[in-house]
């Protein structure tokens, strides 16, 4: 049945068009209908769907849109956790010219509201019935632009009485019967698509600021494709990305990065995405997978490289003297890989076959990262140790920075020349330099943004005078080829003594503890530096089990001399590693775990310092 | 997909039975293991060909395909059973009945085994089918007592039907284990007499050794198979929480009903198996103590488990032979001052001293049969205790420790 709809559908009249996304995925189902494409977990069995299947859907759903009246340059919004429907959506709204914006799962309903009504949304995608509540809430009359919501899980929005509703299933059997009545109308939309088209909207996650919407085109996403995707060296073993590759999508479809390593890279080499139940079964999900291509942020490459010293340290005797030797072990192999580059040396391999059998294998088993061979961190500065960590398990981790607005093309550290502590070269053939004055970095290329989704100001400010994008971000070049980020611009300390002292650098430092989940280091315009230090639950009431330390709660915990004595040690080792102007002199705990709900933590998990500095003043004070 | 066993990509994979290649692989090591037993060419492994191990190895197997029928309803449907033996001597009279040549005081049809084994199975399920209704009504220790009820009824039944089961003390003959097609002269495939098959001269014990295990193959996959289906897991739930089970629509009466069939049927097989191996039974057989070894059987391997039956019927069935040897090693030692004389001092009674075992009739220790019941009394009350997932749990744990590898959870 599929692939004689195809042959009709593929019989479009004025041309193929821009290659958007769309026209990719659309250029697979008639290459390779019965491959897999995407897999999802459902009551314990890994569902599979085909590029065929996932065609169809598309096209159903994009006359779906169609029959609601959307029309191009409209948005379409999707508020919901990574799944089939998400990319499915996102794909129909493409191919129909118009434009997904996309809402991170933990925004609260007060910024689900300024996301929508900024935006302009016509067409909302609410996942469950809480996503729905969340705009339900709302009063009513405010976002009258939405026309309709679609919801896909309809647990509990059963018996809701709104007309805006409309049930997934529903809604593509209304695509359905708009495709009978007029077959090539997706087709010709397709082939009108413009390479200036915008195709998504990026909310930035706004830690000073309410988020704007970065405007990215179907030119900025093939830029990127090209660029990161498809670069030449990226890989260590050389083998381009191809569609037996296996890829864990858990992070948020809304941000760039992950837009980038699922959605882009599936359209651009066929590999295989894989979706997470949800972001706590992340561990598990790897597991089961064991993805060849992984990309994490500094945040889950941290919870993995704890998991394994607390469970290692947690095993019987014999098991624990093991894996201490082998971790050791791994210490010396990954000392070597980072000396040279990134790839194995003689003495490396020796080493690690040592080790092979009896540790890394079943650890890396364990793990989820057995057959990875190219993963990669980005989105927030992460802690070297770390990198070296993984590294010296056997797997190839590589940091690597852009941003929204430049489509995420920057740098990257290539197989073979990374260096640690950097976030590698900048592509080849493209517009990259540190401004000399102000050392921050800028880039011009085809990836850059289109603006800011009416806010012509904020475009504007963004842009030097001879058109480069200011990132914001300081950096430094190493060796003259790779570049270190010294911090944001914003939040570089000056000290009352009229140091430059970059934060996130320590912070990393304390963040590389099993112990410590978030550090927040203060001291611009202070005679010296303190910080403000959060536990992580997990790993620190494991700690005060062993003790046998009782404790109640979160605070209970953190507010223990014996958790404070252990985060001292923690902040004093540190300290030894830097210049004393950039020693943390005191620290308070904070008596919280910091959440994206009250305001704490963007959606992507960063800290808002200023509201942090706002919420734990007199915490921040009673140190000076 | 490859190298990913955590990834089930339909409920066919996530339920198979050997879901990876290193499990097909070593399963099929262990059958060649088992068929070559009898040819004794596999070092370590060489003794158990001999004749007298090959007798041993055969009651197990029987004792297996019985103890799979109990696990069936104690194991999986939680319903504690004292009257296996008496669906074995059900079956077993079936098949003396249907297979063994009549004569002036005995019944017989004299047919041939593809009648009488089945029979035998269909015959224990029909009277397991009878007695249910009265069985399901009760639970746990009442139901202990009604399946003992059945036992002496057996008893007093197969003690008195002379013209069925020879009469009290004396038994009458088997039908021999051999495939004909009806009544003719010469069978056409002979388990039970030397011979040569393919070229190769085999003994009869060593025949009997390969259609034991087929048959036992065949009992393994279908218990193992009705583990997982729609009513192997009605019959988990049963044992797991009868009353919950019933109101999440499992038909509690219906399926108990369906246990005690299924397991009166390969009660009924091994029944008829074991008088053909032995050739000659007593009514008395289908006693008490049968039951007991069979429900020692599950709580030794490991209740509910199919591999821990397996395990449990060889435990259990070749502790005597192994007892034996060694009490008739230590004699030797003793007598031969040999390194383990001391040991043999402390446990076997010699005219006059103390000791455990006695070798001699009428002496002053256990007899050797003595000290075996006390040795199945024994390791349940140590398994109940410490190891209640039987040696399956140990297997368990062991595998456990590989599996966490290099963690322990």
């Amino acid at each position: 049945m599929s692939t004689d709809m195809l042959e009709r559908s593929d019989a479009g009249e004025a041309g193929t068009g821009y290659p958007t996304v769309a026209a990719r995925v659309r250029e697979w189902a008639g290459k390779a209908p019965g491959q897999v494409c995407m897999r999802e977990k459902d009551f314990g069995i890994w569902h599979e769907i085909t590029w065929g299947q996932c065609w169809e859907t598309i096209l159903d759903a994009a006359h779906g849109l169609l029959a609601l009246g959307v029309e191009p340059g409209d948005r379409v919004s999707i508020h919901s956790e990574d799944r089939p429907e998400w990319i499915v959506l996102d794909m129909a709204t493409v191919a129909i010219r118009g434009i997904t914006v996309g809402l991170y799962p933990t925004n609260p309903a007060p910024e689900v509201e300024y996301l929508l009504s900024d935006s302009g949304s016509v067409v909302h995608f609410a996942e469950d019935q809480e996503q729905v509540d969340k705009v339900l809430e709302l009063p009513e009359g405010s976002l009258a632009h939405i026309r309709r919501i679609l919801y896909v899980e309809d647990r509990g929005v059963r018996r809701y009485d709104n007309d805006r509703l409309l049930f997934w299933d529903d809604f593509l059997a209304l695509g359905r019967e708009h495709r009978e009545r007029d077959p090539g109308a997706v087709e010709r939309l397709m082939a009108e698509a413009e390479a200036d088209d915008v195709m998504t909207l990026v909310y930035t996650s706004g830690t000073t600021g309410p988020p704007k919407g970065a405007m990215l085109t179907n030119a900025n996403a093939e830029f990127s494709m090209r660029k990161i995707i498809e670069t030449e060296g990226r890989l260590p073993d050389g083998a381009p990305p191809n569609p037996s590759d296996q890829i864990l999508t858990y992070l948020p479809l809304c941000h760039v990065a992950e837009r980038i390593f699922s959605t882009w890279t599936m359209v651009a080499t066929g590999c295989v995405l894989n979706f997470a139940e949800s972001i706590e079964t992340v561990q598990t999900n790897l597991r089961e997978v064991q993805p060849t291509l992984f990309f994490a942020v500094p945040r889950i490459w941290e919870k993995l490289h704890a998991g394994v010293i607390i469970k290692s340290r947690d095993a019987t005797w014999m098991k624990r003297r093991l894996s201490s030797w082998g971790l050791k072990l791994a210490e010396r192999i990954g000392d070597e890989v980072v000396a040279n580059g990134g790839s194995h040396t003689t003495k490396s391999r020796i080493l690690y076959a040592l080790g092979y059998f009896f540790l890394f294998r079943p650890l890396r088993e364990r793990v989820g990262l057995r057959y990875c061979r190219w993963a990669g961190s980005g989105a927030a500065p992460i802690a070297p140790e770390v990198l070296k960590f993984f590294m010296g398990l056997g797997v190839p981790v590589f940091e690597l920075y852009g941003m929204t607005e430049n489509a995420a093309v920057a740098t990257l550290n290539f197989a073979g020349r990374m260096k640690l502590g950097t976030v590698g070269e900048p592509y080849p053939d493209i517009g990259f330099r540190i401004d000399e004055e102000t050392g921050e970095i800028q880039t011009k290329h085809e990836g850059v943004f289109k603006g800011y989704w009416q806010k012509p100001e904020a475009t504007a400010e963004t842009f030097t005078e001879d058109g480069w994008l200011r990132t914001g971000d300081v950096g430094e070049w190493v060796d003259g080829t790779h570049v270190k980020i010294v911090d944001r611009i914003k939040h570089i300390i000056i000290t009352s003594g009229g140091k430059n002292i970059s934060p996130s650098e320590i912070e990393n430092k304390l963040k590389t503890s099993p112990y410590i989940k978030e550090a927040v280091v203060i001291g611009d315009g202070r005679k010296y530096l303190t910080a403000l230090i959060g536990i992580e639950l997990d790993t620190v009431g494991d700690w005060a089990l062993r003790k046998n330390l009782p404790y109640t709660t979160y605070r209970d915990l953190s507010e223990k001399p014996e958790v404070i004595e252990l985060i001292q040690k923690i902040v004093d080792g540190v300290n030894e590693q830097f210049a004393r102007v950039e020693n943390i002199r005191k620290f308070r705990m904070i008596p919280k775990e910091l959440d994206h709900e009250d305001g704490e933590l963007t959606a992507t998990q960063k800290v808002k310092r200023s509201a942090l500095e706002d919420m734990f003043g007199e915490l921040i004070e009673s140190m000076y | 997909m490859r190298g990913r066993p955590h990834l089930f990509t339909s409920y066919e994979g996530e339920q198979s039975l050997l879901p990876t290649w290193t499990q097909r692989v070593m399963l099929a090591l262990f059958l060649v293991l088992l068929v070559t037993i009898p040819l004794q060419f596999v070092p370590g492994v060489q003794f158990l060909g001999s004749d007298s191990w090959l007798l041993v190895l055969n009651r197990v197997m029987i004792y297996a395909i019985g103890a799979l029928g109990i696990n069936i309803l104690t194991g999986l449907a939680g319903q504690v059973s004292l009257g296996h033996a008496f669906f074995m001597g059900i079956g077993a009279y079936t098949a003396v009945v249907l297979g063994a040549p009549a004569s002036d005081r005995f019944w017989g049809m004299g047919l041939p085994i593809w009648i009488w084994l089945p029979a035998a199975g269909i015959v224990a399920a029909i009277v397991g089918i009878i007695v249910a209704p009265t069985a399901v009504r009760v639970r746990g220790l009442y139901l202990a007592i009604v399946t003992l009820g059945l036992v002496f009824i057996g008893e007093h039944l197969f003690r008195n039907l002379t013209f069925i089961t020879g009469g009290a003390g004396l038994g009458r003959d088997w039908p021999e284990l051999a495939f004909r097609f009806w009544k003719e002269e010469e069978p056409l495939i002979d388990f039970s007499s030397r011979g040569p098959w393919f070229g190769i001269e085999f003994s009869g014990a060593a025949k009997t050794y390969f259609f034991m295990l087929v048959l036992l193959i065949l009992f393994t996959l279908w218990h193992k198979n009705l583990a997982r289906t729609r009513i192997g897991r009605a019959f988990q739930s049963i044992r797991d929480r009868d009353i919950a089970a019933e109101v999440m629509g499992v038909a509690d009466a219906k399926n108990k009903l369906r246990a005690f069939a299924i397991s009166s049927f390969f009660a009924g097989v091994a029944g008829a198996l074991l008088g053909a191996l032995v050739g000659r039974l007593v009514p008395e057989t289908w006693n008490l103590l049968l039951s007991v070894q069979f429900v020692a059987i599950i709580l030794i391997g490991g209740a509910g488990t199919t591999a821990g039956t397996l395990l449990g019927s060889f435990f259990v069935v070749a502790i005597p032979r192994m007892v034996e040897d060694l009490t008739r090693m230590l004699s030797v030692q003793v007598r031969t001052d040999g390194p383990f004389a001391w040991l043999g001092d402390f446990i076997i009674a010699d005219q006059g001293d103390f000791g455990l075992v006695s070798t001699v009739a009428n002496g002053p220790g256990l007899s050797i049969f003595q000290t075996n019941l006390a040795l199945y009394g024994f390791l349940i009350i140590i398994f109940l205790i410490f190891e209640p997932l039987g040696l399956f749990g140990v297997w368990i744990r062991i595998r456990n420790y590989w599996k966490g590898w290099p963690f322990s959870y």
